[in-house]
């Protein structure tokens, strides 16, 4: 029906497709909508990620941000949300506003701002997805372009400081996270039971913070007081990307599960074999070591064993 | 359960005539929609300084008792510790719509409004320039009109509307108000029978939107489109700004009578 679709975005880690919001975002548009997609992580190559990541290349058209992206798949007939009403139509266009209102500083700051954070986490894994010598760059511009984005937006008056105009982003971030809780309420998905470009977004926005592993991580543990939210984006993990809360997909679970077993019994070995030699050792502790009872073959006669027992 | 409402409550703007901008007109006609609802008088202060009298470098703001509050959001909150809500009768999830349909507008409609003035080349030059500076000489009006545009300017392309064109911009108007006009339906209100500060946000930003001249018509025709959308704004209009135009000189809404919508 269509020409082959491209889309090269972000990789992942922590169990996750992807790291980068965005891309995480069109990702899941694509599982739910059945589009036919080649994902081509940015790797460490010398071709440098062009414009906005993600970027759909489908024959000559190059399409870069993930609202026009979803409109591109939407004209190819991959429509995720053909079954919602007007009302339900304009309520996603509603939430979004809120979403890229409330909780996108605060996920930008978790990332790119934060310094703990940024330094362990965000840095090396970009970094090492980057190609010599851009890495040494682009990592430094994402982030003065996202602490940008927070104080232009977010950081007026009466909000002098940067620590208020954090302590401000993170609570309008935790009142948006109880606001979707709210309106999930206990469905699986946000518009009934199939997934919608509302729950693409969400996911998008909420699966980085959930799985990826912070030093500072205080909107990760308010998401987790959020049960209803940690189950939404779990689902969606395991049923449209088919990766176990763990992260490994079935069959490697099952080579890790058998290495793990290696390992475990080799360890076994080691442990008793170390008792052993203890347990010979406490009982003859006059018994000379191995290699001196050669000495004395050579040296011959008992009166050298006394000699040799000084020796360490 | 709170304390009263004094009095002399005020409320900042800029001078309407002369100086007002289209999205600070769109803020300042909310939050007195807003009070109206709320049954709170206010009397409408207009100072060529407001921007720098306000708290938050943003008008309007309104100073009451001895307290001064800037912009809707904190406004809604203040006059809710003071007693008066509009949105109490909403449940939980309603108030997690309210708050989303309010970010929509805050952020498809208000940010059109200023790149519409302060990107679009030929309105700035026309209709911008002159008005913010008009109460100061030359060459300050310059300086502080060309100051203010590159600070919107920089925001402008820190959230990525730097590089939208002007038929991008009025496209994701027609989509706001699509929306809005979807969720309106046949309602009187958003929620049905008691308006919300939706409401008054929604009324504030359309009605101005209708209501001023500016160098095309476009962004009117995109709301005009929805009839469901300016019969809101009539009722909104007749029902708590009417009143003032009979009795007292300070008309609440609008300049002159043609700034009516029963035209």
């Amino acid at each position: 029906m269509a020409a082959p679709m491209e889309l090269s975005c972000w990789g992942g880690g922590w169990g996750l497709p992807s790291l980068h919001p965005e891309s995480l975002i069109v990702m899941a548009y694509a599982k739910f909508s059945g589009a036919p997609l080649t994902v081509n992580t940015i790797g460490n190559s010398w071709r440098a990620p062009k414009g906005d990541v993600p970027v759909l290349i489908s024959e000559d058209t190059v399409i870069s941000q993930p609202a026009k992206i979803l409109s591109f798949l939407r004209k190819q007939k991959y429509n995720a949300d053909y079954e919602l009403s007007a009302k339900q139509g304009a309520d996603t266009l509603a939430y979004i506003a809120l979403l890229e209102e409330k909780l996108c500083p605060a996920l930008l700051h978790t990332f790119w701002v934060e310094a703990e954070n940024y330094c362990s986490v965000t840095k090396p894994w970009f970094a090492s997805r980057i190609a010599f010598p851009l890495r040494l760059y682009l990592p430094g511009k994402m982030s003065r372009e996202a602490l940008n984005r927070i104080l232009l937006t977010k950081g007026g008056p009466p909000l002098y400081s940067l620590t208020e105009v954090e302590a401000q982003i993170y609570r309008d971030a935790k009142e948006c996270l109880n606001l979707l809780s709210k309106r999930l309420g206990t469905s699986q998905f946000f518009f009934g039971d199939t997934p919608t470009t509302l729950d693409a977004f969400v996911f998008g926005f909420l699966a980085p913070i959930y799985k990826v592993c912070f030093p500072r991580v205080q909107l990760q543990e308010h998401l987790k007081q959020l049960p209803n939210l940690c189950r939404f984006c779990d689902d969606i993990l395991i049923c449209y990307f088919r990766l176990t809360v763990a992260g490994h997909s079935p069959a490697g679970q099952n080579t890790a599960d058998a290495n793990l077993q290696k390992l475990t019994q080799l360890v076994n070995k080691e442990s008793n074999l170390i008792e052993k030699m203890d347990d010979n050792l406490r009982k003859s502790p006059q018994h000379p070591p191995r290699k001196l009872t050669t000495l004395k073959l050579a040296a011959g006669g008992e009166e050298i064993s006394p000699l040799n027992r000084l020796s360490p | 359960a709170a304390e009263p409402w004094p009095e002399n409550a005020a409320l900042y703007q800029q001078l309407k005539e002369e100086q007002i901008l289209l999205s600070d007109n769109a803020s300042s006609l909310a939050v007195q929609a807003f009070l109206q609802m709320c049954n709170l008088p206010v009397r409408v202060v207009c100072r060529a300084n407001a921007e720098y009298m306000s708290p938050s470098g943003k008008v309007p703001f309104i100073h009451v008792g001895n307290q001064v509050v800037s912009e809707l959001g904190p406004i809604v909150q203040f006059v809710k510790a003071k007693g008066h809500s509009l949105s109490d009768g909403l449940d939980e999830v309603q108030k997690a719509e309210m708050k989303a349909y309010m970010e929509l507008v805050n952020n498809m409609l208000l940010t059109a409004e200023l790149y519409l003035q302060w990107c679009d080349d030929v309105t700035v030059e026309e209709i911008t320039h002159p008005r913010y500076g008009s109460p100061y000489p030359w060459p300050l009006n310059r300086i502080l009109s060309y100051q203010k545009q590159w600070e919107v300017r920089r925001k402008m392309k820190a959230i990525g509307w730097a590089g939208k064109t002007l038929e991008q911009v009025l496209e994701d108007v027609d989509q706001c108000c699509n929306a809005l006009s979807q969720r309106l339906g046949t309602q009187p209100y958003f929620f049905n029978k008691q308006p919300t500060e939706l409401d008054a946000l929604v009324f504030g930003h359309l009605f101005t939107i209708l209501t001023t001249q500016l160098i095309t018509d476009e962004l009117s025709e995109k709301v005009k489109n929805y009839s469901n959308l300016t019969a809101f704004c009539r009722r909104i209009e007749q029902q708590y700004f009417e009143v003032h135009d009979k009795d007292s000189s300070t008309t609440v809404v609008g300049r002159s009578a043609k700034r009516s919508l029963l035209r």
